[in-house]
């Protein structure tokens, strides 16, 4: 009796030992990362049959489990991961959202000086400080865009980087937990119980790399587990481990992408496999904001580039050069063209080159004609539109009967000399500028045997032709861009990865040339008009302008006499040149004219060769009027005025957008893609902190609890022990009886 | 619900720093005045910022085009005063040099006083601004507009070779606002060199009688015009022997004490075609210009007439031309001759002075009107500049108020705000803070 209950005390001791080992070990682990509070699982040792019945023998603890639940600890991974993903979009986001708007650093303020500086020299055109102050702020101006493209190319290195240290991060989290995996097996195959520890280590392994990418895990019957990346693909299976690379892209060397290593080397990844975590958030920054800003700027610099040179090449310079002479600059801005990257897995050998695309101006059209006898084709210059006649031998009627009347165009009286295109001006050129078509997307162009087939990143839309130039045409129309085969052959599969814009904000630079000599700005237009002084009516002529197409074919040195006949209300215009049509616009229609003698209609627009102007008031018979060169107009400001008018004219996004307002949408874009990331940084951090609770709810160590246990598990130990002595007293009892 | 030890940390820690980051933010606001501080404040306020700070600087920009257009025209405008005021004076003398008792050496003074006007003339008209460019030259602001063109021969009756214009029509023009381009400048030729010869529309004068002058005592008016558009349609489309030409030549006979007139076609000089009959000529009768028929294939009224004096000799005639231009300092030069010229003989009679100086004082009275027109325009281009200005101030003001709303701080609510979110920060640290000193352990 009394050695039983020894025993049972005894066992009630070593029940409270581990008991209160257990809370020792919860209590220094209060702390540590992962842990889950465990607790000893009491139960009663079998009992013994007398004949009295059954007669407890005291206790035992049957296991030491953790207060785990797999549910609430896969909630918190979840949750982790994409808080993680969000954290890691801010911090990169938010340097660019300070970076565009920032009153100093951001293109608006140079933008403006730039303008200003265009401003004064339409005001002085004769003076020098006020062009070179001008080249000054245009250099400013593109010191700003390649500053910030600067900024931006040092955030794709640092993503590059960051790339390649978390996939090395990945691979070393994935061999812990093979090797965890491990562990495990022979720890439990060795006593049958959990390795509570070691699977809490594991646990906080699979969140640790649920901050990097967001990682699914299932366990097999051994309790080793196995963790895969996206939609399944394996990183850790057992105790074997699928290493992550981190390699340069196929379709674009530039830029870091994840790879698997598999026995046929390392395969690349989609990026839409790699969600989540940090790495996730790197990666959809990249593509998301990164991208889009850098192409974003680019577009702005190459509108601005390509805008101005526009202009800029319809102006004369203070030495009274235009275009045509041979030493006119016409480009003010320098640009580059595309880049284009052919896969590295192209089978084909071809290299393609993509250009960008003159500006567009509406309202300017080509009238053709290949040979004699073929059809009249009328070309529309702002989108490549093309009409022909149907009939044969072509008429100019049938054309005209085709070309939509909402294109307000009579061609009936033109004249087309066939392989001399001549150019066609409707009212919508009259105080039209010229704008880009670019967007701020890039692009692949693949091959498929027959189709060429380019298609926009940003919203997957694409054009498909068998012909390489037609598609290119209709690209160029609709894009702002041209492609072409350079060299070498094409083959089926092959892809290119264009970014028409993506380099422009740090290639664009003012013209060495102009900067070297202000006085090639070309702030003057290279034509005047003059009524001739012996007019007896009281005639006037406007300056006119010169516009897209001026100087081919050029105007005569001699220049142009318009001379007034009152017999038939008409005038004569001489040194027209020849092939070229003269378009009359009246209210908003056109009517074409072969010349030399037009209708006269007071204030009509009359446009030949890239020339515009008109004539008005009542004249007299042989009244006349001449357009000439404009030799040593020093104070002719013009086309600066011209120049400057593009700051807030639509010369972006096919005329729907000014150079600043593109520029307010990027800031706009950005700033509302860093707001949406921090509403759902908020929203994730209070998911995470309630999943968190749920968890440390269940597994966290209360320290007053487990002081509460000490008080318990000491108590118990007291009493098993009292218990022995009792038993002890019992035995001495007995003994002293068998003594006595 | 069962806490764990580490929540109460986590949880306090996190209150703590969300309090703070609040009001760091607040602080922020604060100190700089302004309620976005990054785009993603608010995205759409700061794009709209962007867009209204142009707006503004554009029109500030447009405000220091207004000056420089101002000081422009205003130095335009004090040279057609000094212009004006020099015509006027030049029209006094004009007018004095009309009275017939003047002597040769009274004339010829006058004559001289003219000769200085034109120099002071030309002088005016190449002023130059304060950078040296020239104010009349058009787009050629470097080039000297107006100087006497010695290879061109004298024009009768000025006995030197005429000014000429080297400059063009170019008008200079200035972004004042974002709808108006405004001209700064105005052209030489528009002020100096197109003033309309004779009333405007046409000129008279005396065209000889045989191969001399016209010997009869006739003066002429400048002459008026009835009808302007009949004036038109006569000049455009009447039979003319040469239509680039249209000339009409009042005719006088004298025959038997009756004085009569006939009118003719002398688009081609050397051959007359008579258009009207032959009428009787009263001293002081309104001559009508019309064709009858016939002579001429269809009667033609001109819609204008002009006025004989006195009593023209047999063969004497006066022309009618349309006006063409001509250029102040050509008016001059000729009023110069025209005063130079020894008067009283059969080569050049009183009554031919006369006509000569009424002519060219007609010609002045043109040129006034053409400087007062152009004066008249920089004038209202001047008051346009002024109401674009208070325009552009308020535009300002306008744009500085949205820029405000869109980026200033309420101050008071910030202010409340940042008191709010000061209590809250210490009330979660004061409470972190004791329930962080709670614990069983302090009592085992």
């Amino acid at each position: 009796m009394a050695t039983g209950m020894i025993s049972t005390g005894l066992t009630g001791i070593q029940v409270a030992q581990l008991g209160l080992l257990t809370t020792e070990h919860n209590i220094t682990n209060a702390n540590t990362a992962g842990f889950n509070r465990q607790r000893t699982i009491q139960a009663t040792n079998v009992a013994m049959l007398t004949g009295a019945g059954y007669v407890g023998q005291g206790a035992h603890v049957a296991t030491i489990s953790r207060m785990y639940d797999s549910f609430l600890s896969s909630q918190v991974n979840r949750a982790q991961t994409t808080s993680s993903e969000l954290a890691s979009y801010y911090t990169q986001i938010k340097q660019i959202d300070n970076m565009l708007a920032d009153a100093n650093s951001g293109v608006s303020p140079a933008l403006q000086s730039f303008f200003s500086g265009l401003q004064q020299v339409a005001a002085n055109p004769s003076q020098l400080p006020a062009r070179q102050a001008l080249v000054s702020s245009a250099q400013a101006l593109v010191a700003r865009y390649q500053g910030l493209e600067d900024r931006i190319s040092q955030m794709y290195d640092a993503v590059n980087e960051q790339v390649a240290t978390t996939v090395m991060t990945i691979n070393s989290y994935s061999t812990q937990i093979a090797s965890l995996n491990e562990s495990i097996v022979i720890a439990r195959s060795a006593t049958n119980q959990e390795p509570n520890d070691l699977l809490d280590q594991r646990d906080q392994l699979v969140l640790e790399l649920n901050k990097l990418v967001r990682v699914t895990t299932t366990e097999n019957s051994d309790g080793t587990f196995n963790v895969y990346i996206g939609n399944g693909q394996q990183l850790v299976v057992g105790t074997q481990v699928m290493k992550l690379t981190a390699q340069p892209s196929s379709d674009d060397p530039s830029r870091f992408v994840v790879g698997l290593a598999t026995i046929a080397g390392p395969q690349e990844l989609p990026e839409s496999l790699i969600t989540g975590g940090s790495l996730g958030g790197l990666l959809s920054f990249r593509s998301g904001t990164l991208d889009q800003a850098a192409n974003e700027l680019g577009r702005n610099a190459a509108s601005l580039a390509l805008v101005f040179n526009a202009q800029n090449a319809l102006g004369q310079d203070l030495l009274g050069q235009s275009t045509g002479d041979t030493n006119f600059v016409s480009d003010f801005f320098t640009i580059s063209q595309p880049k284009v990257y052919a896969n590295t897995n192209n089978a084909g050998t071809a290299t393609v080159a993509a250009t960008l695309s003159d500006p567009s101006i509406d309202g300017v059209y080509t009238l053709s004609q290949a040979a004699a006898g073929a059809p009249y084709i009328l070309t529309r210059q702002s989108d490549g539109q093309v009409w022909q006649s149907t009939d044969t031998p072509p008429t100019l009627a049938n054309l005209n009967g085709i070309v939509p009347s909402s294109e307000g165009l009579n061609l009936t009286g033109a004249t087309v000399v066939p392989g001399t295109p001549s150019q066609v001006t409707s009212a919508a050129a009259i105080g039209g500028n010229f704008y880009t078509k670019l967007t701020g997307s890039n692009y692949r162009l693949g091959f498929d045997g027959t189709n060429y087939t380019m298609t926009r990143l940003s919203d997957n839309t694409q054009w498909s032709d068998t012909s390489l130039s037609d598609l290119s045409a209709t690209i160029s129309g609709s894009e702002g861009f041209s492609v072409s085969l350079n060299a070498g052959a094409i083959a089926s599969g092959d892809t290119f990865l264009i970014k028409p814009v993506a380099d422009a904000a740090r290639n664009v630079a003012v013209n060495s040339t102009v900067a070297a000599d202000v006085r090639l700005v070309a702030a003057a237009m290279p034509f005047r008009t003059a009524a001739n002084s012996t007019n007896t009516g009281n005639g006037t002529i406007s300056a006119g302008a010169a516009i897209s197409g001026f100087g081919t074919p050029a105007l005569p040195s001699s220049g142009v006499t318009f001379t007034y006949a009152s017999a038939g209300n008409a005038i004569t215009l001489a040194g027209v040149p020849a092939g070229a049509n003269i378009s009359v616009t009246v209210g908003g229609n056109t009517t074409v004219y072969t010349g030399p003698t037009i209708p006269y209609t007071s204030g009509a627009t009359i446009s030949f060769a890239g020339v515009s102007l008109s004539i008005s008031g009542s004249l007299n018979n042989s009244d006349s009027f001449s357009l000439g060169d404009n030799p040593s107009g020093v104070s002719d400001g013009r086309n600066a005025l011209a120049l400057g008018q593009l700051q807030s004219q639509n010369t972006m996004s096919g005329k729907t957008a000014s150079f600043q307002a593109a520029y307010a949408q990027l800031v706009s874009n950005v700033g509302n893609k860093a707001r949406e990331i921090q509403v759902k940084t908020d929203a994730q951090t209070a998911l995470l902190k309630q999943s968190t609770d749920a968890r440390d709810s269940l597994s966290g160590v209360n320290l007053d609890e487990e002081a509460a246990n000490l008080l318990r598990y000491q108590q118990a130990y007291q009493a098993s022990a009292k218990m022995i002595e009792v038993g002890s007293k019992l035995f001495d009892v007995l003994l002293s009886a068998a003594n006595g | 619900m069962r806490i764990s030890t580490s929540q109460i940390y986590d949880a306090g820690s996190l209150n703590i720093q969300r309090n703070q980051a609040a009001l760091f933010k607040l602080q922020n606001q604060l100190s700089t005045g302004r309620r976005v501080l990054t785009p993603e404040d608010d995205p759409v306020a700061a794009a709209q910022a962007l867009l209204v700070t142009q707006a503004k600087e554009m029109n500030a920009q447009q405000t220091t085009n207004q000056g420089n257009a101002a000081s422009q025209l205003g130095l335009v405008d004090s040279q057609l005063s000094s212009l004006v005021d020099l015509m006027q004076n030049v029209r006094d003398r004009v007018i004095q040099a009309g009275n017939t008792s003047l002597t040769a050496s009274d004339r010829q003074s006058i004559a001289t006083e003219l000769e200085a006007r034109l120099g002071e003339l030309l002088g005016i008209a190449n002023a130059q601004n304060g950078s040296g460019d020239y104010l009349f030259s058009g787009y050629q602001g470097a080039t000297k507009p107006f100087a006497i063109n010695a290879s061109l021969s004298a024009i009768a009756p000025s006995t030197t070779s005429p000014v000429g214009y080297y400059g063009d029509d170019g008008e200079r023009l200035l972004q004042v606002s974002s709808s108006r381009v405004m001209p700064v400048n105005v052209a030489g030729s528009d002020v100096f060199m197109n003033a309309k010869q004779g009333n405007g529309t046409f000129v008279v004068e005396t065209g000889g009688n045989g191969g001399g002058i016209n010997q009869g005592s006739a003066t002429v008016d400048s002459g008026s015009v009835l009808d302007l558009q009949k004036w038109q349609q006569g000049v455009n489309s009447f039979a003319w022997s040469n239509a680039n030409n249209p000339a009409i030549q009042v005719s006088f006979s004298v025959a038997a004490g009756a004085t009569t007139y006939q009118l003719y076609d002398v688009s081609v000089p050397a051959s007359p075609v008579p258009i009207s009959a032959a009428a009787a000529y009263t001293p002081g009768q309104a001559i009508s210009l019309a064709s009858t028929n016939p002579p001429a294939a269809s009667a033609t009224s001109f819609g204008a007439q002009f006025v004989v004096q006195g009593s023209p000799a047999h063969g004497d005639t006066f022309s009618v031309t349309p006006s063409t231009n001509q250029s102040l300092f050509q008016t001059m030069q000729n009023l110069i001759g025209i005063l130079k010229s020894p008067v009283g003989s059969s080569s050049y009679t009183n009554s031919e002075y006369s006509n000569a100086l009424g002519q060219q004082l007609a010609n002045i009275d043109q040129a006034l009107d053409n400087v007062s027109r152009v004066q008249a325009t920089v004038g209202t281009r001047l008051r346009e500049l002024e109401s674009l200005g208070e325009a552009a101030s308020d535009l300002d003001l306008q744009y500085q108020t949205t820029l405000s709303g869109l980026q200033d701080l309420d101050w008071a609510k910030a202010i409340s705000d940042f008191t709010m979110q000061q209590t809250y920060l210490e009330a979660a640290q004061k409470s972190f803070a004791q329930i962080s000193g709670l614990s069983l352990f302090n009592y085992l």
